[in-house]
């Protein structure tokens, strides 16, 4: 789990251009949206594809996205459960 | 009002006539100068390169004309003019979506496939709620600058425009000569094409 939670981090920070952040900045329980990494809404939709490009998760339903992507920890352990690839 | 203007290709920034120093050259400019010149604006990393020009060129224009900063006002308008639109954005994007077997369409990158993103993005930075608009022509005229800027001094609210030609073809190819003016002023030869044309037609 902690290597999927590092790769996980490395994926955000390259997908998001989160240029000045390494994954030691970030904090797998801290919120990514709001207070925590200050994400906007196009990044979420940036983390749906992410998840689909590298994990094979399709999310059928896009309001799902506020449960999975409350923090990183939250976000590998779906990933775990429901990846195909 | 003084009249403030830079200008930046891939290897050369000035600011109102004064060569600023540098160490980098292309889209890793843009960056060393947003580093060295701004700083609070994490959003400039998720920009478009055309974007980020004009982000870092209208910071530099505005540090220089010294006003206060970020109170809204009405009376600004934002006009940019260029030639290739959202070219690079454009490129990025088809990429995500070139390959079949591939298929990721980027929203990220999606956002920037429109030239005047950029000048929302300005406009949203400074408070402005006057006009934007972005013009985009076969080649710097002048004359159709010189008639777009007084046409957008015909609405009653705009009294300055931060404007100028605002040029990206890739990360190693763009221009900027951005200026403020003030209605007070005939805006008919604040831009020079013949340096832009000869800078285009030397990349």
């Amino acid at each position: 789990m902690d290597d999927l939670i590092y790769t996980l981090k490395q994926q955000i920070i390259e997908a998001l251009n989160l240029e000045d952040m390494t994954p030691e900045d970030i904090d797998e329980n801290a919120s990514l949206f709001g207070e925590g990494l200050g994400l906007d809404s196009i990044d979420a939709l940036e983390l749906i594809v992410l998840m689909e490009k590298n994990y094979g998760i399709k999310l059928k339903d896009p309001s799902q996205g506020k449960e999975i992507f409350k923090s990183v920890a939250v976000m590998a352990d779906f990933i775990q459960k429901n990846r195909t690839k | 009002m003084m009249r403030h203007e830079v200008y930046i290709t891939t290897n050369e920034v000035k600011v109102d006539g004064k060569v600023l120093s540098h160490n980098e050259n292309g889209s890793a400019l843009l960056t060393e100068l947003y580093r060295a010149h701004v700083g609070d604006y994490p959003k400039f990393f998720k920009m478009d390169t055309l974007s980020k020009l004009g982000f870092v060129a209208s910071e530099l224009l505005l540090q220089a004309e010294g006003a206060p900063r970020f109170e809204p006002r009405e009376d600004r308008a934002v006009v940019f003019f260029n030639r290739s639109a959202s070219l690079q954005a454009d490129t990025a994007y088809q990429e995500t979506i070139q390959d079949p077997n591939n298929f990721y369409p980027s929203p990220a990158a999606f956002v920037y496939t429109l030239p005047n993103i950029v000048t929302g993005e300005i406009a949203i930075r400074n408070k402005y709620f006057g006009e934007t608009s972005f013009i985009v022509m076969e080649h710097c005229d002048e004359s159709i600058m010189a008639r777009e800027l007084q046409n957008a001094f015909l609405d009653p609210m705009t009294q300055s425009i931060l404007g100028g030609w605002l040029d990206c073809t890739d990360e190693n190819h763009f221009e900027a000569n951005l200026f403020l003016v003030e209605k007070s002023h005939v805006p008919c030869s604040e831009v020079s094409c013949q340096q832009l044309n000869e800078s285009t037609n030397n990349n």
